[in-house]
């Protein structure tokens, strides 16, 4: 954080001590990145010639069923940390995501359960969803508070509303749509993973094949150069905001067709979609984040899990792990952000 | 019927041989059942309370013992989590499954899930039509003994605050209805309408702000005669509550049998009027058991009840310890 505002500041006659300071830096945070990746194939290979069954079809495809829901969370997420920039403490972060996503589901499984339809149920869980991610934006966009202090409020906001809805209560639910995302297949694959997989091609496809998704970059990256290139900023930070409700909601969708309700307790996830969009800055080259790079990361917490108990360790390692990764990738980010200010 | 008889009356000595030598009692059942070469699925929705981490370590212990190997889950209380690990463990295909409480709405059709896998499906306090077998305490029991003991406390008339927060769950369920068939008979105890939410997490804190807010809004003495839980967690909050308002005269009840609350209800001048102690860890148990009977071709009933105690204020030096000691001796205060 410190480096980048020290490149911000570089004046022109310290220009090549900081390109030099600059080289040796990137030089090493590639060492680091690659240090990480390996790391992660190390795991990876480890489980495959150890754990049980680990690389059997039915296995993958449960691991990415397993990963849908934290897949579609750690978009928004990603999106959000992309449009305000990386920095982990003033950057973009969306810390009501997970909160919002049980607020959508005790919504959606509310409505459900009163008899209204599953079209109307899930528009009302998206209207929600998007503006909870608008009361965000307002928030962080309109007021100019700190992303971290304005989600967290929304967080507590929409924590709040779900426990007045639910009164703290399971609510079942079952409809034709949640019949078909708990037992519809096609190609031998179940629905829930394709929900993961056709998310992630749109995610990839809006973000990294189109001028849309570069504007995004380049406000997250330099605001004000995207200011003077035209761009307006609060347009494209409040876009991510509303994005990020946006996937709450979907994933709402998934998490009641998985659990047969919704349940108090989504507040829990937080953490590992952190961990799955910050994880997921290692894949880049620069180190941003990026959508490949957070479904890499998605599917990688979620063979963790899966490896592990296969190898019968306890589940207790897998919190720790992935607390330890993210550390990890945290620091990596850091140190490694001081050769990006000069790109 | 005969057959479930049996396993009470099984459960039953089992109960009482526990109290007094808990080594004996396996040595005993070691040469009859054994678990050699077979893989055992457990899987909880948590480990946070007394309870759960009780039942789930006498799981653990009974199948090593046997000579079984575990494969133990912990969900955290996550739902997510819970589905995701019984959905790899059904790939795993152990010998049988154990499966401890959570939500039955959330469970069931994964339990389903189980079944159609062709695995043997066990529960631990957690009815459901899936499971060849529940072991569990007797609730029914439970309710009512600790129903009646609350009304004769108070004398047979008064107000009762009542946290149900948990009717979803089936044993809180069966506790809860238990207490209302039992205030059938005595029409001048009534229930406080409406009645208060237990919540997870922050149990007791949130139980002594409810109860606290309560009693300022009936301030006269005698107002309220007691406070009603379905288990003991929220007892602890409540307790604590009727102490620092020195409203002494409510009298809290509740059921597990958690060491602090029965500590509390050792206290002679401490609020906690009685709890229905269980035995976590001899359900746990008796559940593997039923596991190993199964799995050597032997027919289980479809419940096994292993018996609670009533600890109120009269019994308490005599029968608490017993539950103190065995807590001491699992390394839990």
């Amino acid at each position: 954080m410190s480096a980048t505002t020290l490149h911000a500041d570089a004046s022109v006659p310290d220009e090549k001590q900081a390109a030099a300071k600059s080289a040796g830096r990137r030089f090493g945070a590639l060492v680091v990145r690659l240090g990480a990746i390996a790391a992660f194939a190390a795991i990876m290979a480890y489980f495959v010639i150890f754990a049980p069954g680990f690389t059997s079809t039915f296995n993958l495809i449960n691991v990415v069923e397993q990963s849908a829901i934290l897949g579609v969370l750690a978009y928004g997420m990603t999106a959000v940390i992309i449009g305000g920039g990386s920095d982990v403490t003033e950057g973009g972060i969306d810390l009501s995501i997970a909160a919002n996503m049980g607020l959508c589901a005790a919504v959606y499984a509310t409505l459900l359960s009163m008899g209204y339809g599953d079209f109307l149920s899930v528009l009302a869980a998206i209207a929600v969803g998007m503006g909870v991610g608008a009361l965000n934006a307002v928030a962080v966009v309109g007021l100019g508070i700190l992303p971290l202090l304005a989600t967290l409020a929304v967080l507590n906001v929409a924590a709040g509303m779900e426990l007045t809805l639910t009164q703290n209560t399971v609510v079942g639910a079952s409809s034709p749509l949640l019949g078909v995302l708990v037992s519809g297949s096609f190609l031998g694959i179940s629905a829930l993973a394709w929900a993961l997989i056709v998310f992630s091609a749109i995610m990839i496809a809006v973000i990294h094949g189109t001028a849309f998704g570069l504007r995004l970059y380049a406000v997250g990256g330099h605001p004000e150069a995207a200011r003077a290139a035209g761009l307006s900023v609060p347009f494209y930070v409040s876009f991510t905001y509303v994005l990020s409700g946006f996937c709450a909601a979907v994933a709402s969708v998934l998490t009641v067709s998985r659990l047969s309700a919704s349940t108090p307790g989504s507040g829990e996830l937080l953490l590992s979609v952190l961990a799955a969009a910050l994880l997921g800055t290692v894949f880049s080259r620069r180190f941003v984040p990026t959508m490949g790079g957070t479904l890499l990361s998605v599917l990688f917490i979620g063979l963790l899990a899966n490896g592990f108990q296969l190898l019968n360790v306890s589940s207790y390692w897998v919190n720790g792990v992935q607390g330890a990764l993210i550390l990890l990738v945290v620091a990596i980010t850091s140190f490694a952000r001081g050769s990006e200010g000069s790109r | 019927m005969t057959r479930s008889m049996k396993g009470v009356v099984r459960a039953l000595a089992l109960g009482l041989a526990a109290a007094c030598s808990l080594a004996a009692i396996s040595g005993a059942s070691a040469e009859e059942l054994l678990l050699k070469g077979k893989r055992i699925g457990v899987s909880a929705i948590g480990t946070d309370h007394y309870w759960d981490l009780m039942a789930f370590r006498g799981i653990q212990d009974r199948v090593k013992e046997l000579g079984g190997e575990v494969i133990a889950l912990d969900a955290g209380r996550k739902d997510q989590q819970q589905i995701a690990q019984l959905q790899t463990l059904i790939a795993q295909k152990p010998d049988a499954i154990i499966e401890q409480l959570g939500n039955l709405e959330v469970l069931n059709p994964w339990l389903q899930k189980i079944r159609d896998a062709g695995i043997p499906l066990f529960t631990v306090d957690t009815a459901t039509p899936h499971a060849i077998n529940n072991t569990t305490s007797n609730n029914y029991n439970i309710g009512a003994e600790i129903a009646l003991q609350m009304v004769a406390d108070m004398g047979g008339k008064g107000n009762v605050l009542v946290f149900n927060g948990f009717y979803s769950v089936p044993v809180c369920k069966i506790r809860y209805d238990q207490l209302k068939y039992v205030l059938t008979s005595f029409p001048d105890v009534k229930i406080v309408e409406p009645e208060l939410r237990d919540v997870i997490p922050n149990t007791v804190q949130s139980a002594y702000s409810n109860v606290t807010d309560m009693l300022t809004k009936s301030p006269e003495k005698g107002s309220i005669g007691a406070v009603w839980a379905c288990w003991d967690v929220p007892q602890i909050g409540a307790t604590q509550a009727v102490e620092a308002a020195g409203r002494t005269e409510v009298k809290t009840y509740g059921i597990d049998g958690s060491p602090e609350v029965i500590k509390m209800v050792m206290d002679p001048k401490s609020s906690a009027g009685a709890v229905a102690a269980q035995q976590p860890y001899e359900i746990g148990k008796t559940s593997v058991d039923n596991v190993a009977k199964y799995l050597a071709g032997q027919k289980v009933p479809p419940f096994t009840f292993v018996p609670a105690v009533l600890i109120n204020k009269e019994n308490a030096a005599e029968k608490g310890k017993p539950f103190l000691d065995a807590a001491e001796k699992a390394g839990v205060k």
